[in-house]
């Protein structure tokens, strides 16, 4: 059927979340400024923030001072503390929970260490909803939770939350989205993306690429995962799994992978690859391992320079592909890989350099993520914020709010 | 990234006695970007940023900031253009804290008393604009900070003063592999706030991981300023080691014609 376009009613909807959206990644935002930048008029910003107001998303506020003459705008300010959603973050070494406020603060979040091992949906669940049982004990009465979401170190489906494959984690195909719901029991739905992805996501939110329409972010844990946003839009692929740069094979018939295959970017410059070129393989593990090297490297051992040497000169050529294929703006390195890249960052950019199309590495800008270690954890309270920030009263009603 | 480089040197010489230290330097740095200056030890490194800051008197050359050409005869007055360096001793009192050591010698005053809260909230903002996370209280006193937090108070006093150009003399020299990664980090912070950043450096990890351009020195000349992005670790190496890599460089270096 054709439509003749969309009624007044989803433009309202549309407005009020485009306007939340707006307050919950920039902070509080005068309405003279929401006017301008929204491109809407004043009397439809001040209906907007009304019907906001009174569902509780939002506050209205003078401003402190203004230094200027005349009236001074009020200042909408997002509910922190009142409307929150549930953030997850399950890596191979450790799983956080946290509680995300509205406008990206976090108000309360737990940790613990994860041991190398199969991977146990019953205990990590069950971790995640105990974490989410204290941290629940302290919120206050009118307090709203508008959805939950879950970083997860492997290929989730795009449709319902199964983790399809997480090489790295000896796991596939478990339901974690639904056990999750069913664990906390709120009655809300679990979404559930896979870690780059979401790092991806939250950097061009509130990160490095904030502004960005071109953006590739590589998360480093154990393993090497890819989010790819072009013009953008986050390249999903057919299923979800798309972005999955660790499995690109950049040498044919090398290092053998966890997913079967050989020569993956991953096998080459995952934690393994590193540690084993560097002699330091079974001592330790995570993230202090691979900072052993480059300090020892900084250092003067031979073997850890060469170690990265090697290992740099993989990642600059996996980036190299990457940069000629989607033309990104930025790239970011971050997990383990932040550490891989400022320690290596010669062979790195020399590879990409050499390598690159000139048009291509032009204005290409390669960076750390501003986010640090809680880029994957702000990935997926940006992931559970979704619903809210698409159509925020019919959001709220779901919850029962 | 803009066309007009906000700190422009051309022609520069500088003579100690008889021994002529930099020979016609031409030099540039642009607002938001980090220029890397490296070159061998005593290739002028030094003495080219003590030029620019005032410390030491030129003997030939033009010094153009935002296109106009000027003279910087003390520190005081590189400062007043907004030219801020950071040495390697970082200057910090120890036995002040962050505050007082980032206003040390231009304290606010309201009337005749020290306008604490306004330096107390300046300080934060700037250490917030910088996503500086590391360190806990801006009333701690500086004999009780990392080396990396040392840095980072030393450079954020340095962008206190709305400067455009920070000039950071080897600021990674001393520190760890984890504080490295943060200054170099914070390094970048400040160049993609817009500052023009020049970043003296002996660690070619460093330069390639937030330089948008490099400028090596050799025996007191420019050997040359390239893109980051143009060139490899082993070319600069050759620039720094012999002056010329390739068509890159001097092509003419001690008299020798290649």
């Amino acid at each position: 059927m054709m439509r003749a376009g969309p009624s007044q009613e989803e433009i309202r909807r549309q407005n009020l979340g485009a306007l939340l959206r707006h307050v919950h990644l920039s902070g509080p935002t005068s309405r003279a400024e929401l006017t301008s930048r929204m491109g809407l008029n004043r009397s439809t910003i001040m209906a907007l923030t009304a019907d906001l107001t009174a569902a509780g998303l939002v506050r209205e506020e003078l401003p402190r001072e203004t230094g200027r003459a005349g009236r001074p705008s009020l200042v909408v300010r997002p509910e922190s503390s009142r409307v929150y959603v549930l953030a997850f973050d399950i890596g191979v070494d450790r799983l956080v929970a946290a509680r995300v406020g509205l406008g990206g603060v976090i108000l309360d979040r737990a940790e613990s260490p994860r041991d190398r091992g199969p991977f146990s949906l019953g205990e990590v669940s069950g971790l995640l909803a105990g974490f989410t049982g204290q941290m629940l004990k302290k919120v206050g009465a009118d307090a709203v939770c508008v959805g939950v979401g879950v970083s997860f170190s492997g290929g989730v489906r795009r449709l319902d939350g199964v983790v399809r494959f997480s090489p790295n984690m000896g796991v596939a195909d478990v339901p974690l989205g639904a056990e999750l719901e069913a664990r906390l029991g709120l009655g809300i739905p679990v979404a559930v993306g896979n870690d780059a992805n979401l790092g991806a996501l939250a950097e061009q939110a509130r990160g490095v690429g904030a502004g960005s329409r071109d953006l590739i972010y590589l998360h480093g844990d154990v393993g090497i995962g890819g989010g790819i946003i072009a013009s953008g839009q986050l390249l999903g692929g057919h299923g979800g799994y798309g972005g999955e740069v660790g499995h690109m094979v950049v040498n044919a018939g090398g290092r053998p992978c966890g997913c079967g295959s050989r020569g993956c970017l991953e096998a080459e410059v995952g934690e393994r690859a590193l540690l084993e070129a560097a002699g330091r393989f079974g001592h330790q593990v995570g993230r202090d391992a691979v900072r052993s090297v480059v300090d020892a490297a900084d250092r003067g051992d031979v073997v850890a320079r060469e170690a990265l040497l090697r290992v740099g000169d993989w990642l600059g050529l996996g980036v190299a592909n990457l940069v000629n294929i989607f033309n990104p703006e930025i790239v970011v390195f971050g997990g383990m890989l932040r550490e891989i890249y400022l320690g290596a960052a010669a062979q790195v950019r020399s590879r990409i350099n050499t390598d690159v199309l000139y048009a291509s590495r032009e204005h290409l800008r390669l960076r750390t993520p501003v986010l640090g270690d809680d880029t994957t954890l702000v990935g997926a309270a940006e992931l559970a914020f979704a619903q809210v920030l698409a159509d925020p009263l019919d959001a709220l009603a779901r919850v029962g709010a | 990234m803009s066309s007009q480089p906000v700190l422009e040197i051309r022609g520069l010489d500088k003579s100690f006695g008889p021994v002529q230290v930099l020979h016609e330097v031409a030099f540039s740095a642009y607002a938001g970007e980090v220029t890397a200056l490296v070159g061998d030890n005593g290739a002028g490194k030094s003495t080219l940023v003590k030029c620019i800051g005032g410390t030491y008197s030129i003997d030939a050359g033009e010094l153009l900031f935002d296109g106009r050409p000027v003279q910087v005869n003390s520190p005081r007055e590189a400062a007043d253009l907004g030219i801020e360096i950071v040495y390697q001793d970082l200057a910090l009192c120890d036995n002040l804290d962050i505050v007082q050591n980032m206003f040390l010698g231009r304290e606010k005053k309201s009337g005749l008393v020290l306008d604490e809260a306004t330096m107390e909230e300046m300080a934060a903002k700037t250490l917030d604009s910088l996503s500086v996370r590391t360190v806990k209280s801006i009333r701690q006193l500086v004999s009780s900070l990392s080396g990396g937090q040392r840095q980072t108070v030393a450079i954020a006093k340095a962008v206190l003063w709305n400067s455009k150009v920070v000039i950071l003399d080897e600021p990674t020299a001393a520190l760890g592999v984890a504080q490295t990664a943060q200054v170099l980090e914070l390094v970048r912070r400040l160049a993609d706030n817009g500052l023009a950043v020049i970043l003296i450096s002996h660690n070619m990890n460093d330069v390639f991981a937030v330089s948008d351009r490099i400028a090596a020195l050799y025996l007191g000349r420019m050997a040359a300023q390239v893109k980051t992005a143009d060139v490899t670790h082993s070319q600069v190496v050759e620039l720094i080691t012999s002056g010329r890599s390739g068509e890159l460089g001097l092509q003419n270096v001690n008299g020798v014609t290649a």
